[in-house]
């Protein structure tokens, strides 16, 4: 069997192993080292990959490319660090509301999901693809609901409802592009291959294509979180456990942004890069501006790693939307480099929240350094990334699109995106700082529990390490993918 | 003669969608959204003659097996479970509903006159009727505050978009269709676990109350 079928079936299995009854520690084990093996499989894939062989499966609907290469490599990481640190998660949660029963609806979502976000990065069918998207959504649905508190449902309900309203969305869209080609495509599974839909580029019906296009774009960035449709991810961030936000902040983020860059991709076959470019370059200026009110007036620890990652989604549509090999080369690596940051920010924020068993500024109270010094530092560690500040990665990714930007055409826009950038540095940062470094209010608010170097805070400290280390020093067959994933959707070969 | 039992297919669901407008009962609306998944697949069955595309008839039997009665049945045993009361209290009032619908079909139909073919005979009426259908069910989504009518609005949404691909395309991939079916069940059985345990906890199916996450 191929590698690229383990990697989907892997992730399944241990899904299904995950709903058996067993010792905790047994099921540790067994959902660890499943999605440690995807992890290595989806290595191979890649490597198979680079190594000139293109992986596909059923034909062509399964098929790998440098795209998707890089997005399964990056989920197969979070898959694994999510599942590590939700082990802590649950054993520092062992003695409180969490059932056994609860437990195992956890070890079962974690591996589907995975499989879910690998099955969206390897489909080249956009039929398929939007399945495996629906599947994301009803599987994280769970997960908001986890804790099974008033909030948790009201956050579920109002993501399923929204997410299933884009994917409604994002289907008429499918079925638009598909309309698009008049026949030509004909009616077998390999009709809604998106490499097919960009060999027949400027035949496709334009009108058609155009509405398409925008439906597709906003089905998916619903997903994606981009604003004006970005309302249910504060919710669903700070009602979901910490390990599932890591999935959903990083690893859904991920493939939403892969779809729509399939979709981009259509539509730069057929209308240029202008149309959906444009959109993209909008919704994603949006998305960073509308942060920057939220994040000043946050209350919240977890909303506001929200409102960050609305920020982050938007760069990257910015960065795609302002077209040319440059930017697109930035957004991909700015894709690579939030992958490797985020998870520290989640991690940090979900132990100062699970010690003080709350998440917000209020119920933690100011001053965390003292209390919990180890959480706390690592959370000023993921301000350092997420804002952008040199030395860390992200910066390095947000000027490569600031650059390109300027040296374009969409002065204006790259300017306006700057000084967004430069609030927005200014806002988290007081919010983490006041956090973490303000004066003790006077009544104190006790930690519930002291700190401890536990199983849960030793995975944050090793996904810290990869985060620094990714900042000096990236594989270079990791660059080689970037590269090759940039130079498709500028439009190459 | 078939095309002119399309079109009727089609303005029937366009229909039963205004009713749900206007309807208060929540079985009734139920029932409608059975009765337009209904002509749903009884238009999808006569193009499958019409065009000698067989693949149509399994898209048709699903929709009728799971869209006529599975779905509608589940919601409906969902309701008597956790037996709230039974009326739907919009946002906002009938006639300033219908009204609003009006205005959304003749969006609808302006719409399709862009598609290739989209301004004459039956390509036109049926994309026409299938995106007035599926705005109006947008309209529904907002306007609705009850737990299951918003699902019900999503449904019909749903339902409008297989309608415009059948207008447009005569219907996707086999395979995808199969797919998904499969996943607007999940979806329901996801949504139906969540009403249960919103009902469970707030002693209400009213979403309005959902509002403590702010900011």
């Amino acid at each position: 069997m191929t590698p690229l079928l383990l990697v989907l079936l892997v992730p399944l299995l241990t899904a299904a192993l995950g709903a058996l009854p067993a010792p905790r520690r047994v099921k540790e084990i067994v959902v660890l080292g499943g999605l440690s093996l995807t992890f290595v499989l989806c290595l191979a894939v890649a490597a198979q990959f680079l190594s000139g062989v293109m992986p596909t499966a059923f034909g062509e609907a399964l098929r790998v490319d440098a795209l998707s290469a890089l997005v399964i490599v990056l989920s197969g990481f979070v898959g694994l660090l999510s599942a590590a640190y939700g082990v802590g998660y649950m054993r520092r949660n062992a003695a409180r509301d969490v059932t056994a029963g609860m437990r195992r609806e956890f070890d079962v979502l974690t591996p589907a999901y995975v499989f879910a976000m690998l099955l969206v990065a390897v489909s080249n069918n956009l039929g398929i693809l939007w399945i495996a998207v629906e599947l994301t959504t009803l599987t994280s649905v769970f997960m908001v609901a986890f804790h099974n508190r008033d909030t948790s449902l009201e956050a579920a309900w109002k993501f399923l409802m929204l997410g299933s309203l884009g994917l409604g969305f994002a289907l008429l869209g499918t079925v638009l592009l598909f309309a698009s080609a008049q026949g030509r495509l004909g009616e077998d599974l390999d009709a809604l291959n998106w490499t097919r839909f960009v060999e027949l580029g400027p035949q496709l019906h334009p009108f058609t294509l155009r509405l398409g296009v925008v439906f597709a774009l906003i089905g998916y960035g619903t997903k994606a979180g981009l604003a004006p449709m970005h309302t249910w991810k504060p919710d669903a961030y700070r009602e979901a456990p910490s390990p599932a936000g890591v999935l959903m902040a990083v690893g859904m983020l991920n493939g939403a942004l892969y779809c729509l860059l399939r979709v981009h991709l259509i539509s730069q076959a057929a209308l240029g890069q202008g149309f959906s470019g444009g959109l993209l370059l909008t919704l994603g200026l949006l998305s960073v501006l509308i942060a920057v009110p939220f994040i000043l007036i946050q209350w919240d620890v977890k909303r506001l790693l929200a409102y960050s990652s609305i920020e982050h989604i938007g760069i990257m549509a910015i960065g795609v939307g302002l077209g040319g090999q440059a930017a697109v080369y930035g957004a991909l690596l700015h894709m690579t480099y939030h992958t490797f940051a985020k998870p520290i920010a989640f991690f940090s924020a979900g132990t100062l929240a699970q010690l003080h068993r709350s998440s917000d500024f209020k119920g933690i109270g100011a001053g965390t350094l003292t209390r919990a010094p180890l959480a706390s530092m690592l959370l000023l560690l993921a301000a350092m990334f997420v804002t952008g500040s040199p030395p860390f990665s992200l910066f390095f990714s947000e000027m490569a699109i600031l650059r390109a930007g300027f040296l374009g055409e969409h002065v204006v826009a790259t300017a306006v995106f700057l000084a967004a950038l430069v609030v927005l540095f200014c806002g988290f940062a007081y919010q983490v700082g006041r956090l973490v470094l303000g004066a003790r209010s006077p009544e104190g608010v006790a930690p519930v529990e002291p700190e401890r170097l536990d199983f849960g805070l030793g995975v944050t400290l090793a996904a810290a390490a990869i985060a620094v280390a990714s900042t000096f020093y990236l594989p270079s067959s990791m660059v080689t993918l970037i590269r090759a994933a940039a130079h498709l959707v500028a439009g190459g070969p | 003669m078939t095309p002119d039992l399309v079109i009727l297919c089609a303005a029937g669901m366009l229909v039963s969608v205004y009713l749900m407008v206007g309807q208060k009962a929540l079985f009734t609306t139920i029932r409608l959204y059975a009765g337009q998944s209904l002509l749903l697949a009884a238009m999808a069955a006569m193009m499958a003659v019409a065009d000698a595309r067989p693949h149509l008839f399994v898209m048709a039997g699903m929709t009728a097996v799971l869209k006529g009665f599975a779905i509608p049945l589940f919601l409906m045993r969902v309701i008597d479970r956790i037996g709230i009361h039974r009326e739907i209290e919009p946002f906002l009032n009938v006639p300033a509903s219908l009204l609003a619908c009006l205005g959304l079909t003749v969006v609808g139909y302006r719409v399709s006159t862009g598609f290739p073919e989209g301004d004459v005979g039956v390509t036109h009426h049926i994309l026409g009727m299938g995106l007035s259908t599926m705005l109006i069910g947008l309209f529904l989504m907002v306007t609705r505050r009850k737990a299951i009518t918003q699902i019900l609005a999503l449904l019909t949404v749903e339902n409008a978009i297989f309608l415009v691909a059948l207008g447009i395309t005569s219907g996707m991939p086999l395979v995808v269709e199969l797919g998904i079916f499969f996943d607007v069940i999940l979806a329901v059985l996801v949504l139906g676990v969540l009403v249960r345990r919103i009902v469970a906890r707030f002693e209400s199916m009213d979403v309005s109350r959902l509002s403590k996450l702010k900011g």
